[in-house]
């Protein structure tokens, strides 16, 4: 009885650690984010500024790919569909209602929680890949209607989204300064983070990680299976939305191509290559995958082929990711300093 | 009366030869994918690329000065060793693990993104014409329509039923199907079980290259034309049950007909979502599709 007490203690303490070694992780990202800003601003740079705000938009899209499938284990393939809603409402708020972040983001909000119930009624029967396939679906068939509505600009998109500064209570921050508004992106989605972080070691992500073992036993251990689920499909939309309603601020337009599974696939790409189920991985994925983009780019348009190939490899070789290799490299040798004494 | 008839002569009539001609070669892909789920429990995301890879195959060989009626048989030849060594390389690899549903699509899934873009660079980005191998159009009831398209139909119907004799009626599909069922039971009664898997995923390959051939020249060849197909096909497979050959080919016919009869009344941009909404109700009435699986997928 005595040692089941020890292991139990043994695993939570272990756990713990894990989540420490991931916490000091995410203060890397910040710091790394920190340093490129002071070597960047300091060479008056614009490029790599929204570069990497985009780069950051497009982690926290890969964040709710891995709320999913990294915690209740429910690939979706369709997360595009929460990200260009996202992106959508906000360009409208902001160009024809008023041009106000913290509107723009509460109406997303919103939009983006009933939407996310919705497409849950209709996705969260369907388990493993039939999930992925309706989500994959659900997400073509909204981006097809954008496609063809005049009034959302079809093909076009939405252009000429003003420029808009941010209150932030102290102080005000304008979009249109680059590093301005990436020293914003990486706040905004740290928070972002740090929210999921919290809920997923709550005792509701729990559940989560209960269902991801084993879906049909969580039921007799009085726990409703279907509540939990939509609760995380509906936070997953909400953080995507949340992310996309950052790209017109960006930008100043959008486009249909938002929709498109294209986005949705390289936030799973992104997602599984920087580490399934750590949360911070997705936004080094999205940095590595942005960067790297750019880098091959700049040689080629051909980088859908090696950045497929660095996905297959990934998912052969490396299951657990870019942060999941390191926390799970760290966890042994923390294990193995602490087998050393008897 | 007269009125009645006509209508449903020039109106529904062709409406419904299109979507049966749309519907078979819907099936020839969702057949495919349903094998290939059915008894490998692989999803193939890169079914649509490999469809795509046939309509180019045919295109190079009609430009070499191949006869269009041997391509149809040498393409899918072609495929089978690319879908063999696909299957060893990389399905193999992750087939043992776990999650193999969410880990095989993902692999297929970066594949396709690799094809497509290989496909853009060794044959160009821009849209190929393919002539009808088959000139001239055909009076059926009162209304003209292109032979090829009929005898795509006729054709159609013959691989479908082919396949289905294949599976369900020969020493080899029963192998398949028992290697499917019970792995180790097959493999203690001497079927060649890793063979026989990869041996599938060359035969699903070969019949996705096999409509690419044939339906080249009635949609054009360009790297992306898997996408606009796939999505069609894997709808169909999901409302007929995956890996039900049967399911995908009445599911096919029927969803076919109605985003073609529907088309009279509503703009064509709406039967997409129209079909994706038949497919919830019916994933909500019957979470497995409407016919039960092969194998035990």
């Amino acid at each position: 009885m005595a040692e089941a007490g020890a292991v139990a203690a043994a695993v939570a303490h272990n756990e713990k650690e894990g989540e420490r070694t991931l916490n000091r992780l995410a203060l890397a990202f910040v710091a790394l984010g920190l340093i490129f800003a002071a070597v960047a601003a300091s060479s008056g740079d614009v490029f790599f500024f929204r570069l990497a705000s985009e780069a950051l938009i497009f982690g926290g899209l890969a964040l709710s790919v891995d709320l999913l499938l990294g915690f209740a284990g429910m690939l979706s393939l369709g997360q595009a569909l929460f990200f260009g809603l996202g992106a959508y409402v906000s360009a409208l708020v902001l160009k024809n209602l008023l041009p106000s972040f913290w509107l723009a983001m509460g109406i997303t909000l919103a939009v983006a929680t009933v939407a996310g119930m919705v497409a849950a009624v209709i996705s969260i029967r369907a388990r493993g890949v039939y999930f992925a396939l309706i989500t994959f679906g659900l997400a073509q068939v909204v981006a097809k209607v954008v496609y063809n509505v005049p009034r959302l600009g079809a093909s076009d998109g939405i252009i000429g989204i003003p420029s808009i500064r941010i209150h932030l209570g102290l102080f005000d921050i304008d979009a249109a300064s680059p590093a301005g508004f990436f020293l914003f992106c990486l706040g905004f989605m740290m928070l972002l983070y740090a929210a999921c972080v919290y809920l997923m070691r709550s005792p509701a992500g729990r559940v989560l990680a209960a269902i991801r073992s084993n879906e049909d036993r969580v039921p007799f251990l009085g726990y409703p299976v279907g509540l939990a689920k939509v609760l995380a499909f509906v936070l997953a939309a909400d953080v995507a939305a949340l992310s996309g309603a950052l790209y017109p601020m960006l930008r100043g337009f959008v486009s249909p191509e938002l929709l498109y599974f294209e986005v949705s696939g390289n936030a799973v790409i992104t997602a599984i290559i920087g580490g399934a189920g750590t949360l911070i991985g997705p936004l080094y994925g999205s940095v590595l995958i942005v960067g790297l983009r750019s880098v091959i780019g700049s040689y080629t348009s051909h980088h859908l082929i090696v950045i497929g190939s660095l996905f297959m490899l990934a998912v052969v070789f490396f299951p657990q990711g870019l942060i999941g290799f390191i926390a799970r490299r760290r966890e042994q040798r923390r294990l193995r300093r602490v087998a050393v004494v008897p | 009366m007269h009125g009645l008839l006509e209508t449903l002569q020039f109106v529904y009539a062709p409406q419904v030869v299109n979507g049966l001609s749309i519907g078979v070669a819907v099936i020839l892909m969702a057949l495919g994918l349903t094998i290939l789920f059915g008894l490998l429990d692989v999803i193939n995301m890169a079914h649509g690329e490999f469809y795509a890879l046939g309509a180019y195959l045919a295109v190079s060989l009609l430009a070499a000065g191949v006869d269009f009626w041997l391509c149809l048989l040498v393409v899918p030849l072609l495929m089978l060793p690319l879908g063999y060594v696909t299957e060893r390389l990389l399905i193999q690899r992750v087939f043992n693990r776990k999650d193999r549903h969410v880990l095989t699509l993902l692999l297929t899934f970066g594949l396709g993104i690799v094809l497509e873009d290989a496909y853009r660079i060794v044959f160009g980005p821009n849209t190929v014409r393919v002539d009808s191998p088959i000139s001239g159009a055909a009076n059926v009831l009162g209304m003209y329509f292109p032979n090829y398209r009929l005898f795509v139909m006729g054709v159609g119907a013959l691989i479908i039923a082919l396949v289905w004799v294949v599976v369900f009626r020969t020493r080899l599909g029963a192998m398949v199907r028992a290697a499917a069922h019970d792995r180790q039971m097959a493999s203690s009664l001497g079927v060649p079980v890793s063979r026989v898997y990869s041996g599938t995923f060359a035969f699903g390959v070969a019949l996705a290259g096999l409509a690419g051939v044939l339906l080249a020249p009635i949609y054009s060849v360009f790297p992306t034309m898997g996408k606009d197909f796939i999505l069609l096909a894997f709808t169909v497979v999901i409302v007929g049950g995956m890996g039900s050959i049967k399911g995908a080919v009445i599911a096919g016919l029927v969803l076919m007909q109605i985003q073609a009869l529907a088309s009279l009344y509503i703009s064509p941009v709406w039967t997409e979502p129209l079909l994706f909404g038949v497919m919830v109700l019916v994933l909500m009435w019957r979470p497995q599709g409407l016919f039960g699986k092969l194998g035990n997928g």
